[in-house]
């Protein structure tokens, strides 16, 4: 079976390189849980160029993306259920790859 | 405008993080800008300026390098520190924390204009003030302080305040006396 391929355009690669470059800068006066914020959001903004050029895994990237924007901000007033959502979401994603249908 | 009204503006203003892809209207704008002009300044000193941004790539650029903008507003306010006027103005920027004050006074007053108008505003302060300068071509001198995001509110925030998220007037107020 072909691989699948997933595409991020120049002009996202970019964009998404100023955000991380940009993201370490903050990381050195921010407080320590926004370098957490910062790589969330960044996995956010990924799968956004994903969803828009990709047509693998698009309904679950869908769904994750969702879930990550609303959790995310969860690190402004719940810190707690946020850090819990950080521990989930990185299982969550493992469990995906590792199915059958998004088998990375 | 009666005092009820105006603490009605006060607090049901919210941060917006998602805005319409709809342009803002330079009357709007500009109502905007005249509050940021009246705000408070420390001394009287004038050595802010307020940059407006609406060119789409050049918005998307800056977003780039603030990972502190999650939304995509149709219009910046960058409020920025003039160098040159500081040092006409004998303002010791790095002892005097006034300038700093100025700067959230401004972004204050315009956040507020903005939602007397209908709009939503949410304030960005991780940035990279560097990059930023560079996107935005300022002269050496010049430093974006504080940028003011703007843009017709994709959904209205939720306006009643949560519990958690907002300290009853008796926390945070002491009369007289602070206690020990």
């Amino acid at each position: 079976m072909a691989e699948s391929s997933c595409a991020v355009r120049d002009d996202q690669a970019w964009e998404l390189l100023a955000y991380l470059t940009a993201s370490a800068e903050l990381c050195t006066r921010e407080p320590h849980y926004y370098g957490t914020f910062r790589l969330i959001e960044a996995a956010s903004r990924l799968i956004g160029f994903m969803l828009a050029d990709s047509e693998a895994s698009t309904n679950w990237l869908r769904d994750f993306k969702s879930e990550i924007d609303e959790k995310k901000l969860w690190m402004l007033r719940d810190r707690e259920a946020y850090f819990a959502f950080l521990k989930e979401a990185a299982a969550t994603l493992a469990t995906h790859m590792n199915t059958e249908g998004g088998k990375r | 405008m009666r005092p009820a009204e105006f603490l009605q503006i006060v607090t049901s203003r919210r941060v917006v993080r998602e805005f319409a892809d709809a342009p803002l209207d330079e009357q709007d704008l500009l109502y905007i800008l005249t509050a940021g002009r009246w705000a408070t300044r420390g001394s009287n000193s004038r050595i802010h300026r307020l940059l407006v941004v609406q060119n789409r790539s050049v918005i998307r650029r800056v977003r780039a390098f603030s990972p502190g903008m999650l939304g995509s507003p149709a219009a910046l306010i960058v409020i920025c520190t003039d160098g040159g006027l500081a040092a006409a103005a004998e303002v010791q920027l790095d002892r005097d924390i006034t300038p700093w004050i100025d700067v959230g006074t401004a972004a204050m007053n315009m956040m507020l204009a903005a939602h007397a108008l209908g709009l939503g505003s949410c304030p960005v302060t991780s940035f990279s003030k560097g990059a930023v300068a560079v996107v935005l071509n300022l002269p050496l001198r010049v430093v974006p302080e504080f940028i003011v995001q703007l843009g017709r509110p994709f959904a209205m925030p939720r306006v009643s305040p949560s519990p958690v998220s907002r300290a009853a007037l008796d926390e945070i107020v002491y009369w007289e006396n602070y206690p020990g």
